[in-house]
């Protein structure tokens, strides 16, 4: 088996006429953790998106998980080969319990029962999602309570790549940390993690083995952690400086205000 | 095995049937009789009969004849609730059975009646519902023979709900069960009616239930719909609920290739409060028909509906909900809300929720959606690993979840819930949705 989790090449994605992805490629190894950076609207959730198999896109190039192409297979199949996103803004599904939709993975993937029942009983724990294991997924929980709920979910499944978009995001100081020193105990020889985020904060608890900065569209550089050092210093202005990169006409554009609807914005 | 001869629609049948009626319906049975044969069938140009496509003539039906027994089937309400207060059944119009587990309320058929019940409210029988409502109401004034009476009298609490389990089996014709209940001021009862048939056989049926929930009283009223595929049922209902008395009322619509309900609510005394949840799964040609009225009386009143359905194939829901709130009245709260999931391209839901305001100092709201599962929350539950068939599965059922989990018979959710399960793997198995 190849030692790579995850192997991007030339993702292009489009919604309509509009060039979102222009081209994105990203190798990251088993038992590698890398963090994706960039200003807003420069693509980072569509990303993560092409990857799970939104059906909003028309997508070209390539992405393997294992060896094992994603991107010509349903949404459903990309995660049991291992992938698992936890969303920007996870999304509210009424009257569905989320021990229910967990026992009902468990069911459709073959995982046994007390199998489950051992991984939610020691998440459960973990996470402080013992209350909310009886209501229904996301619905009426707060903006942390929902990323600790996709953080919480991933324990549970224990992916082979996760792709963890802005789980810091609209999380509390100590959440932070929770969250960060549980992804770095996930840490293993058998997984990878992308982690997207806007905060240096969570890269404080956690060490990137590499850092990656998105720019409209593509990866335009990537390095150790002293990355995100310079952008703490400089911003992306300086980066683009750096590197010559000019300001894409009309970019940042603007999100669609539905964006914002599906669920609460986050401290952005 | 007809021991009756055969009964058409006409006055004959109906003054031969006065016989085994209590004879305080005569005036109304007359009334019922004289519309009947004013009335013509509806049709789909009136608004209230909008959208619905009546394939038979009343005057061509003959009535059914003395039931030979019911349903051999299971009866899985009956099974969910256990232990009842009373139990009647009534197939094909005629009260088959009926037995009452608690001392204190009476609960007699309209025939013993006739032969001899003397407690009070039998006064109210056959007033609930207005004969020239339309043509079926009509003609349940003039030719309905039996049902049940329960009057559960004043400061009197019964847990048990009592049961009525009304069947139709005979094939081409109408019957007319009849339900009537008087809860009394400050009583408190819980009454579940369950209508069956068979599936492959054509037949009409006609029910009418009025309710009468005195001051200070509670109702908890549960229908549970699950006529057989080739059955036509306009259903009457009428809840009249008095001065801080509360009704609890549950509206489950599951079969029949027709399924009407005509729902009237007198939320009429001060401080009377009433709240309606109901849900309905329409599958092939099936059309689900809910026509609501919710007319406030008094001041301090309140109401609220909460109705969901589906609906796949070529099934087709109506919904509509006019909620009229009397002049001079104040403090008076009404919502509505009717939430509707389109499931297959070719089946439809319509749904008309409706206000009309004569006083100032009310709250209203009203709400209605139509439109297929969500597109986000689909791919959501997809994206952790569920096929699509089964993310569906279980975005239908939490659909549900919403409503079966406010039923006012608690009791009844397990089986709703399966079975509107089951209608939705069916038709993902044939390919419907
Ligand atoms: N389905 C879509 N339809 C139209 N435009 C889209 C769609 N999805 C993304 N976009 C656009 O693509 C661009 C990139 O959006 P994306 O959400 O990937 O940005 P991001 O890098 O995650 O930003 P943020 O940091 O704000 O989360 C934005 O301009 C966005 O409006
Ligand atoms: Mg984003």
């Amino acid at each position: 088996m190849t030692n790579t989790a995850l192997s991007i090449r030339d993702v292009r994605a489009a919604v309509g006429s509009t060039d979102i992805l222009k081209g994105v490629d990203l190798e990251v190894p088993f038992g590698e953790f890398h963090a994706i950076m960039g200003p807003n609207g420069s693509g980072k959730s569509t990303l993560c998106h092409v990857l799970t198999g939104k059906r909003d896109y028309q997508v070209e190039g390539s992405a393997e998980l294992g060896g094992v192409e994603l991107l010509d297979k349903p949404v459903s199949d990309r995660a049991r080969l291992g992938l698992m996103q936890a969303f920007q803004y996870p999304v509210e599904v009424a009257g569905v319990g989320l021990q229910e939709f967990l026992e009902e993975i468990a069911d459709e993937q073959a995982i046994p029962e007390n199998e489950l029942e051992a991984r939610l009983e020691a998440a459960a724990a973990e996470f402080d999602m013992q209350p909310f294991l009886d209501r229904a997924v996301n619905v009426d929980l707060s903006g942390g309570e929902k990323k600790r709920s996709e953080i919480f979910q991933m324990a549970v499944l224990a992916p082979k790549v996760a792709v963890l978009d802005e789980i810091d995001s609209g999380l509390d100081i100590d959440a932070v940390r929770e969250v960060a020193e549980a992804v770095e105990a996930m840490r293993s020889p058998e997984m990878a993690v992308v982690m997207i985020t806007h905060y240096s904060r969570i890269l404080r608890y956690l060490t990137p083995d590499r850092i990656h900065v998105m720019m409209d569209g593509r990866i335009v550089e990537s390095g150790g952690p002293e990355l995100a050092d310079e952008l703490e210093d400089g911003g992306y202005e300086a980066l683009r400086q750096r590197l010559g990169i000019e300001p894409s006409a009309g970019a940042p554009r603007e999100k669609a205000a539905s964006e914002y609807f599906t669920d609460t914005p986050f401290d952005i | 095995m007809q021991s009756r001869p055969s009964l058409p629609l006409r006055s004959e049948t109906s003054d031969r049937l006065s016989a085994e009626v209590p004879d305080l319906m005569a005036t109304s049975r007359r009334r019922g009789l004289d519309l009947f044969e004013k009335l013509d069938m509806p049709s789909s140009a009136e608004e209230v009969w909008r959208y619905v496509d009546l394939p038979f003539q009343l005057g061509d039906l003959e009535l059914a004849p003395s039931p030979d027994g019911g349903l051999d089937d299971a009866d899985d309400v009956a099974e969910a609730l256990g232990a009842t207060a009373g139990h009647a059944t009534i197939v094909d119009g005629t009260v088959t059975d009926l037995q009452i587990q608690s001392s204190g309320a009476d609960f007699v058929s309209l025939r013993e009646a006739a032969a001899g019940y003397d407690g009070p409210g039998m006064d109210l029988l056959g007033t609930g519902v207005a004969p020239d409502l339309d043509v079926f109401s009509a003609a349940h004034h003039a030719f309905s023979h039996d049902g049940v009476f329960l009057r559960v009298p004043a400061n009197c609490s019964l847990e048990r709900p009592f049961y009525v389990d009304v069947q139709a089996t005979a094939e081409g014709t109408v019957s007319f069960p009849h339900v009537t209940l008087l809860i009394e001021a400050n009583a408190e009862a819980s009454v579940v009616v369950g209508f069956r048939s068979p599936a492959g056989r054509f037949l009409v049926v006609n029910p009418q239930i009025e309710a009468f929930v005195g001051d200070g009283a509670r109702l908890r009223l549960s229908t549970v719909q699950r006529f057989g595929y080739q059955t036509q049922s306009i259903t009457h209902e009428r809840v009249l609920i008095g001065r801080d008395a509360n009704a609890r009322l549950g509206e489950v619509g599951l079969g029949g290739r027709l399924g009407r309900m005509h729902i009237v609510l007198d939320v009429a005394g001060r401080g009377a409060s009433t709240d309606l949840v109901g849900l309905f799964f329409g599958e092939q040609e099936q059309t689900l028909d809910y026509r609501l009225f919710m007319n406030h009386l008094g001041s301090n009143s309140s109401s609220d509906v909460f109705l969901k359905g589906a609906v796949e194939d070529e099934a087709r829901s109506v919904f509509t909900g006019l909620v009229k709130i009397e002049k001079d009245l104040s403090k008076v709260s009404a919502f509505e809300t009717n939430r509707n999931l389109v499931l297959s391209e070719g089946a439809s839901a319509h749904s008309v929720p409706n206000l009309e305001i004569l006083s100032d100092d009310v709250i209203c709201g009203h709400g209605s959606t139509v439109g297929p599962l969500e597109e986000e929350p689909l791919y959501y539950l997809m994206s952790r690993g569920l096929s699509e068939a089964r993310a569906a599965r279980l975005l239908v059922h939490g659909f549900f979840e919403e409503v079966i989990s406010r039923l006012p018979h608690p009791d009844l959710a397990g089986t709703v819930r399966e079975a509107v399960n089951r209608k939705f793997v069916e038709a993902q198995r044939e390919g419907r949705v």
